[in-house]
C-alpha cells in the first residue's frame, strides 16, 4: 500500500459539537459503502474547516466563503465523485450567503454540512448571522438558512440536526448522502454544533429543539406545510430539527453535462472526435 | 480616393468608418462588409467605438481592407458613412481631402462648412426612404449598405450572397425584406450614377483567401479547447464576455461545461474546484471582476492548482469606460494579490497569437501548477481580423505530472506537494485509489497538513517560486522586427502589435529605421527584453495606461531607464500609426530622417 497523509488529529475544544459530526458522517459514509477515494470532502474557512483534515479523503481547504462553488466546480467536473462540503454559520452565512442562495437555486448533487455554532469560535466568540439580537452587542436579527431555503422553489434537501443527537443526525446524513449520489439534488444539512468555549448553547438547544420527524403535523413534502409549520416552532421559541423539506427538482450537473457523457476531468483529451470538432470550429469562421 | 469618373485605381488599402447612434446597426453593417472584404481575398480588420449601453449615444464602427497584414486602422478614413449630423462632427478629423461621405440626411441636410474641402459627398434620406417604404427604421441600414458597396465597386452578386448567408438564420421574411432595402440602396446608388461595378476602385476578386475572420476573444476560446480546456466559469463582462458565449456553443461538443456564475468570486472558485478533479480549467474578466478574483487567483498560487486567467483589459480603475480598450492591469497580473506566489503572464499581439498563446497557457497552468494569466485588451478581445487558419497539429496536450493508480501502487509514498527536483510534485486525480491527499492555501507540508513550521515555510516558498524559475526557458519568445542593428526600438503588447509595425514602415520611408520587440511572455521577464534594450539607443515603449507600467516593469527587471522612453495613451481611443510616427519623427530628426526614400516602396502612409 502506498503511503500517503496520515488523518490529523481535530483541533477542536472538547466537548465541541464538531465531533459528534466527524463521527457520524464517517459512520454515515461507510454505511452506504462509499469508497473513500471517491469522496472529495471540501471545507471552508473556521473551526469547522478543518474536519477534511482528519478523515481519509481527497480533501480541499477552500477560501472563506467559496466552499460552495469550488464543491460546484468539483461536482462537474466530475459527478462520479461524492462530493461533501462542510463549513461554518459564518462562512456559509455570512461571507458566502450569496453563494448559498445560488446553490439553492442551481441544485447541484452535493452534501452540505453547516455546523452551525452561532458565533465565530475561530476568531473567539464575535457575533454570527445565527447569533441572536443583542449577543455581544449584536446588532443584527438572527437568520434561519432553512426558511431561506424553503423559499427557493428548487430547493430538494433541507435538514437540521443537533450534534447531541447524533443518531438522529446519523439518519438524517445518510438520508443526504444518498440524495446527492442518487443525482437528486443538493443535500443541505444544518448542524446545531455547540461552541463550548465561546458560546455555550448545548443545553439551550437541547431544550428548545422540536423534532419535526415525529410531529405528525409536519409535512416534509408539502413546502407552504413545511414554510408555515416551520415558522410556528420558531414563534414558540423552539428550533425545528430533522428533515424539513423533501422535494424535486433537476439537477445542476444533469442541466449542464450530456447523459452518459464521460466526465470533463476524465477524457481522452486527443480523441478523434475532439479534433473534428475542433476543425469544424475553425471552419465556420472561413468564408 | 480617386473620384468616380477618373480612372478606377486597384484597391490596396481601404478604411471605412460607419457612425451613427448606439443601435442604429453600425456594428453590423462593419461586420457584413469584412466578410464580404474577406471573401473577396482582401486582409480585414475592424475596429468598434461604443458606449456602454444598448441604445443612443454615438457610436462607430470601422473595417479596413488592405492587400498586406495590418492589425490596426489606418490614419485616414476613405469613407464615411455618416448616419446623422454628430456622425459627422466627431469624424472630420479623420477625414482628408480625397475622403468621400455617404450621409442620411432624414435629419436634415448638411450645412456648408461642415466638411473639410474637396469632401465628395453622396446624401440621400435613407432613414426617412426605409420609413416610407418598408416602415421600419431598421431597413436604412440595408439600404445605406447597396450604395455603400456600389460605390466601393462591389458586385451586386456578392452582396446579395452575403445577406442571404447572414440573414438566413432569422427567417425568410427578414432576409426578404433586407434583401429588397437592398435593391432600393441599388436604386439610390443607380441616380448617383454609381452603377454595378462602376465604383470607386478596380477590386480584383482573389483566388479564394482561406482566411479566418474572428476575434482574439473567440481565438482564445479555442485555443483553450484545442490544448484539451474542458471547463470556464465566467460572469458577464466587457469586454470578456464572447469567450463565455463561445465556450457556451463549443465546450457542450466537447464534453465540457461553461458556466455563467453569480459573481466572479465563484467563477474563480468553481474554476479552482473543476481543476482539482484534473479538469484544465480557464475563467475570463475584466477590470472590476478580476480585482473580485485576486484572492482566488493567490490561493491557487498556493495551493498549487492549476488555472488560466483571461484578462481583457478595459478602461479602469473602478467602471472606468467599459467598452473602452486599456493596457491598465499589468501591475494587478504581476503583483497582484496578498503575499508571493508564483504566476505567467503571457501576452498575444493578435487573434492567431490569442489562439496559440491560449493553448500553451492551459498545457503551462497544468504542466507549472500555477496561476497563467493571458493578457488581453480591449481590441484584441472584440476587434475581427483575419488570420492565417489556425494548425491543430502543432498542439500538444501536455500530461503534467500526473500519477494513475498503476504508477501509485509502484510508490512506497505519495505527497501531494513532495519536493522535487524541478519542484513540480505529482497529482493524482480524485478517484484515483491510493492518491489520498490534502489541498490547501494554507501554508502546509508535503503531505498537504497545515503547517507553521518556519523550515518548511522556507523550503514551501522556494518550492513554490522556484517554478517559474523552472519555467522560464519554456516561455514563448517574444516576436523580434527589423534587422536588429537599429538604433530605435519599440516595445510593445496587445494591440500595438499592428500600429507599431505600420508606424515602423511609415518611419523607415523616410528614413528612420527601427526594430521591434513584440513581447508576448511579461512575467518573468525573459532575458530577451534587456539584450533588445541594449541593441538600441532608445527603446519607445508603447502602452495604453497612465503611468507607463509595462515601461516600469521593464525598468525594475534591470533595463536601462537612461534609453527607455514613454508612449502613453489613455484616452479610450486606439493609437493611430500617425500618432507614433509623428512622436519619434519629432524626437529624432536628424540629416538623413525627414526625407523621404524614393528608392524603397513607400509605406502605406494611412
Amino acid at each position: 500500500m502506498t503511503k500517503t497523509f496520515s488523518p490529523a488529529r481535530p483541533i477542536w475544544c472538547a466537548g465541541c459539537g464538531d465531533f459528534a459530526v466527524q463521527g457520524v458522517l464517517e459512520k454515515s459514509l461507510d454505511s452506504l459503502n462509499i469508497p473513500r477515494e471517491q469522496l472529495m470532502f471540501l471545507a471552508g474557512i473556521g473551526c469547522s474547516g478543518t474536519i477534511q483534515n482528519n478523515i481519509k479523503c481527497y480533501g480541499y481547504h477552500a477560501l472563506h466563503g467559496r466552499v460552495l462553488p469550488t464543491a460546484i466546480g468539483v461536482k462537474l467536473a466530475n459527478p462520479n465523485l461524492t462530493v461533501v462540503a462542510a463549513g461554518g454559520d459564518g462562512d456559509g452565512y455570512a461571507i458566502g450567503a450569496g453563494h448559498l442562495v445560488h446553490t439553492f437555486r442551481s441544485n447541484p448533487s452535493l452534501t452540505y454540512i453547516v455546523m452551525n455554532n452561532s458565533n465565530y469560535g475561530l476568531t473567539k466568540g464575535q457575533p454570527s448571522p445565527t447569533s441572536p439580537l443583542g449577543y455581544k452587542s449584536n446588532a443584527e436579527m438572527d437568520m434561519d438558512a432553512i426558511l431561506l431555503g424553503l423559499s427557493l422553489p428548487s430547493t430538494t434537501f433541507l435538514a437540521r440536526g443537533f450534534s447531541g443527537h447524533p443518531e438522529q443526525l446519523g439518519q438524517l446524513l445518510v438520508a443526504a448522502l444518498k440524495h446527492a449520489e442518487e443525482g437528486k439534488g443538493f443535500a443541505f444539512i444544518e448542524v446545531l454544533s455547540p461552541c463550548v468555549t465561546y458560546y455555550d448553547t448545548h443545553r439551550e438547544w437541547a431544550s428548545r429543539v422540536h423534532n419535526v420527524d415525529e410531529d405528525p403535523d409536519y409535512n416534509c413534502t408539502d413546502r407552504g406545510n413545511a414554510f408555515s409549520k416551520s415558522l410556528e416552532i420558531l414563534n414558540n421559541h423552539k428550533i425545528p430539527i430533522g428533515l424539513l423539506y423533501h422535494g424535486e427538482h433537476v439537477s445542476l450537473e444533469s442541466l449542464s453535462l450530456k447523459e452518459d457523457c464521460i466526465p470533463p476531468a476524465l477524457q481522452d483529451l486527443n480523441s478523434p472526435d475532439s479534433v473534428e470538432n475542433c476543425k469544424k470550429i475553425i471552419q465556420s469562421f472561413m468564408g | 480616393m480617386t473620384p468616380v469618373n477618373g480612372t478606377q485605381p486597384v484597391l490596396e488599402d481601404l478604411n471605412v468608418i460607419v457612425a451613427g447612434q448606439g443601435g442604429d446597426g453600425s456594428l453590423t453593417v462593419v461586420t457584413l462588409l469584412a466578410e464580404l472584404m474577406r471573401d473577396y481575398g482582401f486582409n480585414v480588420y475592424t475596429e468598434r467605438d461604443v458606449l456602454s449601453r444598448i441604445r443612443g449615444g454615438h457610436t462607430a464602427a470601422t473595417v479596413r481592407a488592405f492587400s498586406g497584414d495590418r492589425y490596426c486602422i489606418g490614419s485616414n478614413i476613405d469613407l464615411l458613412v455618416a448616419l446623422d449630423d454628430e456622425a459627422i462632427e466627431k469624424n472630420t478629423r479623420h477625414l482628408d481631402g480625397n475622403s468621400i461621405v455617404i450621409f442620411d440626411e432624414s435629419g436634415g441636410k448638411l450645412t456648408n462648412g461642415s466638411l473639410p474641402k474637396g469632401i465628395k459627398l453622396y446624401s440621400a434620406p435613407f432613414n426617412r426612404i426605409a420609413m416610407r417604404t418598408m416602415r421600419r427604421e431598421l431597413y436604412r441600414n440595408s439600404i445605406a449598405f447597396g450604395v455603400v458597396s456600389r460605390l466601393i465597386g462591389l458586385e451586386d452578386e456578392a452582396l446579395k450572397k452575403i445577406f442571404k448567408k447572414r440573414f438566413a438564420r432569422l427567417g425568410t421574411t427578414v432576409l426578404d425584406y433586407n434583401l429588397e432595402a437592398l435593391d432600393l440602396g441599388f436604386g439610390i446608388a443607380d441616380e448617383f450614377g454609381l452603377t454595378n461595378g462602376a465604383g470607386l476602385y478596380k477590386i480584383k476578386k482573389k483566388k479564394a483567401a482561406n482566411k479566418l475572420l474572428i476575434t482574439g476573444n473567440e481565438s482564445v476560446a479555442l485555443g483553450f479547447i484545442v490544448a484539451g480546456g474542458r471547463f470556464y466559469a465566467g460572469y458577464p463582462i466587457t469586454p470578456s464576455s464572447e469567450i463565455l458565449e463561445s465556450l457556451q456553443k463549443w465546450l457542450p461538443m466537447f464534453g465540457g461545461v461553461a458556466r455563467q456564475t453569480e459573481d466572479e468570486l465563484s467563477g474563480i472558485n468553481m474554476a479552482m474546484g473543476a481543476a482539482l478533479t484534473g479538469a484544465r480549467v480557464m475563467v475570463g474578466t475584466s477590470g472590476p471582476g478580476f480585482s473580485l478574483m485576486q484572492e482566488g487567483i493567490g490561493h491557487a498560487g498556493s495551493a498549487e492548482i492549476p488555472i488560466v486567467i483571461v484578462d481583457c483589459q478595459r478602461a479602469g480603475p473602478s467602471t472606468g469606460m467599459p467598452t473602452k480598450p486599456e493596457q491598465s492591469d499589468i501591475n494587478l497580473m504581476i503583483f497582484g494579490g496578498h503575499g508571493d506566489f508564483p504566476r505567467i503572464v503571457l501576452a498575444p499581439g493578435h487573434p492567431e497569437d490569442c489562439f496559440y498563446l491560449a493553448a500553451e497557457a492551459t498545457n503551462l497552468a497544468f504542466k507549472y501548477q500555477c496561476p497563467v494569466y493571458i493578457s488581453m485588451d480591449q481590441g484584441l478581445s472584440q476587434n475581427i481580423a483575419t488570420v492565417d487558419p489556425f494548425d491543430l497539429e502543432k498542439i500538444e496536450v501536455d500530461e503534467g505530472y500526473q500519477l494513475d493508480a498503476e504508477d501509485l501502487k509502484k510508490l512506497d509514498v505519495y505527497k501531494r506537494y513532495a519536493h522535487t527536483e524541478n519542484d513540480i510534485s505529482p497529482f493524482a486525480k480524485p478517484g484515483t485509489p491510493g492518491g489520498f491527499s490534502l489541498v490547501t492555501g494554507n501554508e502546509h507540508d508535503e503531505w498537504g497538513l497545515v503547517s507553521t513550521d518556519p523550515d518548511n515555510r522556507v523550503q514551501m516558498m522556494k518550492k513554490r517560486m522556484n517554478k517559474i524559475e523552472h519555467a522560464k526557458e519554456h516561455l514563448p519568445e517574444a516576436r523580434h522586427f527589423g534587422n536588429g542593428d537599429e538604433k530605435i526600438g519599440f516595445i510593445g503588447i496587445g494591440m500595438t502589435y499592428g500600429v507599431i509595425l505600420e508606424a515602423m514602415e511609415q518611419l523607415e520611408a523616410y528614413g528612420v529605421d527601427t526594430q521591434f520587440l513584440q513581447l508576448r511572455t511579461i512575467w518573468p521577464v525573459l532575458d530577451e527584453v534587456n539584450e533588445f534594450i541594449n541593441r538600441c539607443d532608445k527603446v519607445y515603449v508603447v502602452e495604453y495606461n497612465a503611468v507607463g507600467q509595462l515601461a516600469h516593469l521593464l525598468m525594475h527587471q534591470g533595463a536601462d531607464s537612461g534609453k527607455i522612453i514613454k508612449i502613453i495613451k489613455y484616452d479610450g481611443i486606439p493609437f493611430r500609426p500617425r500618432e507614433i510616427y509623428n512622436r519619434v519623427m519629432e524626437e529624432n530628426k536628424s540629416n538623413n530622417a525627414g526625407k523621404k526614400k524614393t528608392k524603397k516602396k513607400r509605406a502605406n502612409s494611412k
